[in-house]
């Protein structure tokens, strides 16, 4: 195609940036809703512009829920999960797989598990029978369950060489104690211990209707794939499990440092944190925002510090994580090996700052906009309305969530954002991991509170 | 199986502006976003030497200021705008791109624009991004079990010619060496607006978006067109063999790479296919032999990057295994399954199972961003590979069919030519403590 011609005015080059144009409303894509009558919640949103499907079943149960019993079981359920069903071998279910043009992850996180499939719309009723499949028939094969387990062995004593994965092991235990979210992976000897019977306990309690989400994004009309949906999913019956109620989580006080030590290290991975709130908090909005100005993004405090100014790190920032029980606030940034103390200093500099003085006008008003505009940037892909549409229904946000978030954002004031720094930002209590060389950084490890020493399989070493 | 198959048009226009930049936009007004890329025929393949990362730590430069926005001041306008933005640096080519609320798209050109005109960086800069990207490197291969592995390993071992087999993260004492005259001088040769594309994809109207295009682009005075460095490599006529330490991970790994046919020939395309054949996930024939069946892999991924090189390139197979096997065991197995496609071929119906999936990865990489929140990167990033190496961005939509048409015995025929020894290079990545033992 050729282009049409263009002509432009002979203007003056500005030297300013042009201002916004007035901002497009964004529509919020229509979601279908419908509970079917075995109590499984479906969720559609039609999104027509490329001949793609994805569908996610979400079960409201995941490694939380065996953290005292079998850590990481229902992770390797979700792993085996997709191994063979009565009508099919592992090795069919892989080749319908590639006929349908599709991509399958099964998985599970500390809340839930998940059977995620994504393919073209042609086959939409071929992917959403094989997820049924795999959600109803599944057979847990020995073999494949030996293999796998032995592939699980493998990966952990990966795991264990990151830094990234060494630090948050340690944070987790820290900041959840007893709770089911301080353990973020199981043990070798744990997994060692896992039998093929205990998948299948699993399996048959978790991997149920009631209270599920089949989540569905793509290419198709609403109405047909609820039809669809209620012909493979409606005759599915099976007893809602029981959710335990968890410990709560255990109180910290002052900071402490945990060291883990990793001789001859050429770099320091420094996690810190606190214990935070869930998304259903009245608070949320507040910490978001203030997370935005201080460290959750490009043109944020921290980073401007000790990536832009000093140079200390490449990847600075702080997160709020929003676990389904209790959330969490972290400040992370991988340093050179002399500036750990430093790093520490601007860390709990920026925070103070945040808890003491308010933000500028402009800080607030550029965050708001931040805000606003990844959430709206967020609906653009079929996978990141699978992802907006997860959160909502898994965390049992309020109805209205997607469509008021960007006025409540843009209600927010200065004091607002000060207001959630002091409660959520703790820096007299923040916990601080410290992955790296003991002879390196212990020093200045040690000028930020008493250090406990561990090596990297989590033990204690004096 | 009911099966329709929907044929996907990308609404494509494009033009080229008086220097020569020229200029691709797309329209879908279903969300009211902007995605906008600039990118610029040079990656690290291409840097000067003695300054090997000089490329990559120039792409930082890109955002340390231009003539009309300071240090920060481009990062801050687009996420003050409601945007996200990044760089990356590639073998032939660097992009800067951001996704922003589609109210933003003339703030996003005047910003691009004005770095396309002119940057205005000090030592002090140059000092602290230095800083930045040793982190970089560190976290991303000193300090990471298989860092590296082996896109820095491999093409050492692989090739002969400098551009081809240079570190590309750039060893340290050259990163030192760089200085603001390496910058500017690296700045005027390729950044040229004759030497780029600018792609603007989303909620916009091509007519409008080109006229803003030319308002702020226009004036830009092209250059002499950059100097084609030769980056063809010597005939190779053995398998090349290396080994490299790994100080942290556990497990033994190995990279096999087969250098790849040259662009848009009929081998190319047929080895696109060939590469599904072998490594499309689990079902692909090495990972099925190697993880599933023998069971001596724990992990394996493979794959070329066929459509975003223009220069010589490999598919490659890397894999994780098991200590108690031996890497040269592990080897024999893999060309077993090399052999067996030589020998047998490849039957109808895989072909025609790979090809559906063929389709459908396409679709997917169009359709999905970089992360959730840099919508249609796949699309704007092979729109502008099309544009640099094609001259022809309406491949988007034809390219499919070229590899969708490839022929079983082209297949056969393309795994006899290039999956052979002399055409490999085999690189071992040795644990000093295989097994992760204590």
């Amino acid at each position: 195609m050729t282009s049409p011609s263009v002509s432009a005015p002979n203007v003056l080059r500005r030297t300013t940036p042009p201002a916004l144009a007035p901002e497009r409303p964004v529509a919020w894509p229509t979601r279908t809703i419908r509970t079917l009558a075995n109590g499984l919640q479906v969720v559609l949103v039609e999104s027509r512009t490329f001949p793609k499907i994805s569908a996610n079943l979400y079960f409201r149960s995941g490694n939380a829920v065996v953290a005292h019993s079998a850590p990481g079981l229902a992770e390797m359920t979700a792993t085996v999960v997709r191994s063979g069903t009565a009508s099919r071998s592992s090795r069919e279910i892989e080749e319908d797989l590639r006929r349908m043009g599709a991509s399958l992850g099964t998985s599970s996180g500390a809340d839930s598990s998940a059977i995620a499939a994504s393919g073209l719309a042609e086959f939409s009723s071929g992917i959403l029978e094989l997820i049924a499949d795999l959600a109803r028939n599944a057979w847990f094969p020995a073999d494949e369950f030996e293999r796998e387990r032995r592939q699980r062995l493998e990966e952990l004593k990966v795991e264990r060489t990151s830094p990234g994965f060494l630090a948050n092991e340690r944070l987790r235990r820290v900041l959840f104690g007893e709770h089911p979210y301080a353990i973020i992976a199981p043990t070798e000897e744990q997994v060692a211990a896992f039998r093929r019977e205990q998948l299948v306990e699993f399996y048959r309690e978790h991997y149920v209707p009631a209270d599920s989400l089949l989540a569905v994004v793509g290419d198709f009309s609403a109405e047909a794939m609820l039809d669809q949906i209620e012909g493979v999913f409606g005759s599915w019956q099976a007893p809602r499990p029981e959710s335990p109620k968890p410990p709560a989580p255990p109180h910290y006080s002052g900071r402490r440092v945990y060291l883990v030590d990793r001789p001859g290290t050429v770099q320091t991975q420094v996690l810190l944190g606190n214990l935070a709130i869930t998304r259903r908090d009245p608070d949320w909005y507040r910490l978001i925002l203030a997370n935005s100005i201080f460290g959750g993004a490009f043109h944020s405090r921290l980073v401007i510090n000790i990536r832009e100014q000093k140079g200390y790190t490449y990847s600075p920032g702080s997160g709020v994580s929003a676990l389904r029980q209790q959330g969490f606030f972290t400040v992370r940034a991988a340093v050179r090996n002399d500036v750990v103390a430093a790093t520490l200093t601007e860390i709990f500099y920026e925070m103070d700052r945040m808890r003491a003085l308010p933000v500028t006008a402009e800080e607030l008003d550029s965050a708001r906009n931040y805000l606003t505009g990844i959430f709206s940037l967020g609906v653009a892909t079929q996978d990141g309305l699978l992802s907006q549409l997860s959160t909502v229904y898994l965390d049992e946000l309020p109805e209205g969530y997607l469509e008021t978030y960007r006025e409540k954002i843009h209600a927010l004031t200065a004091e607002d954002v000060t207001a959630a720094a002091r409660r959520h930002f703790d820096s007299a209590n923040a916990q601080i991991v410290v992955v790296g060389d003991r002879a390196q950084i212990g020093d200045q490890a040690a000028l930020f509170g008493p250090v406990t020493v561990y090596d990297t399989r989590g033990n204690i070493t004096p | 199986m009911n099966s329709t198959a929907k044929h996907l048009h990308i609404p494509v226009e494009h033009t080229t502006l008086s220097n020569g930049l020229r200029v691709v936009a797309s329209s879908d007004r279903s969300a009211p976003f902007v995605t906008v890329g600039v990118y610029y025929q040079i990656g690290f393949r291409l840097e000067p030497r003695g300054r090997s990362g000089f490329a990559h730590l120039f792409e930082h430069m890109m955002f340390q200021g231009s003539e009309n926005a300071g240090k920060m001041e481009h990062i801050r306008l687009i996420n003050s705008s409601g945007g996200v933005l990044n760089g990356t640096t590639n073998y032939d080519i660097t992009n800067y791109f951001e996704s922003v609320p589609s109210n933003a798209l003339e703030r996003v050109l005047w910003l691009e624009a004005d770095r396309m005109r002119a940057l205005k960086v000090d030592d002090e800069n140059l000092r602290n991004q230095r800083d930045v990207v040793k982190e970089e490197v560190r976290v991303n291969v000193f300090n990471q079990p298989y860092g590296g592995f082996p896109w820095l390993d491999l093409p050492p071992v692989a090739f002969r010619n400098w551009p081809n087999a240079h570190n590309f993260y750039g060893d340290f004492a050259d990163l030192d060496a760089a200085t603001l005259v390496d910058v500017q001088q690296f700045f005027r040769t390729y950044y040229s607006p004759n030497n780029a594309v600018l792609l603007m994809l989303g909620d916009l109207d091509p007519a409008e978006a080109f006229a803003l295009a030319k308002r702020y682009f226009d004036d830009i005075p092209a250059q002499p067109t950059p100097p084609r460095a030769d980056i063809a490599e010597p005939p190779q006529t053995e398998e090349r063999r290396g080994e490299v330490v790994e100080k942290l991970g556990p497990l033994p790994a190995i990279a096999i790479g087969y250098t790849m046919p040259e662009r848009d020939t009929p081998d190319w395309y047929a080895s696109a296919i060939l590469d599904r054949v072998l490594h499309g996930g689990r079902a692909g024939r090495v990972y099925r032999k190697l993880v599933l069946e023998e069971q001596i892999a724990v992990d394996i991924e493979g794959g070329v990057d066929l459509l975003d090189t223009n220069g010589p390139t490999q598919m490659v197979t890397r894999i994780y295994h098991k200590p108690e096997f031996t890497s040269e065991g592990t080897v024999a197995v893999y060309d077993e399954v090399i052999e067996e496609l030589q020998y047998r071929g490849v039957a109808q119906d895989e072909i025609d199972a790979v090809k559906v999936k063929f389709r459908s990865e396409y679709y997917a990489t169009l359709e999905g961003g970089m992360g959730y929140h840099m919508p249609r990167f796949g699309l704007m990033h092979y729109l502008a590979c099309f544009t640099l190496f094609d001259g022809d961005p309406d491949r988007i939509n034809t390219i499919l069919d070229r590899f969708l048409s490839v022929a079983p015995e082209q297949i056969q025929s393309a795994a006899r030519k290039y999956l052979v020894p002399r055409n490999r290079a085999v690189l071992m990545r040795l644990p000093v403590n295989p097994g992760g033992a204590q």
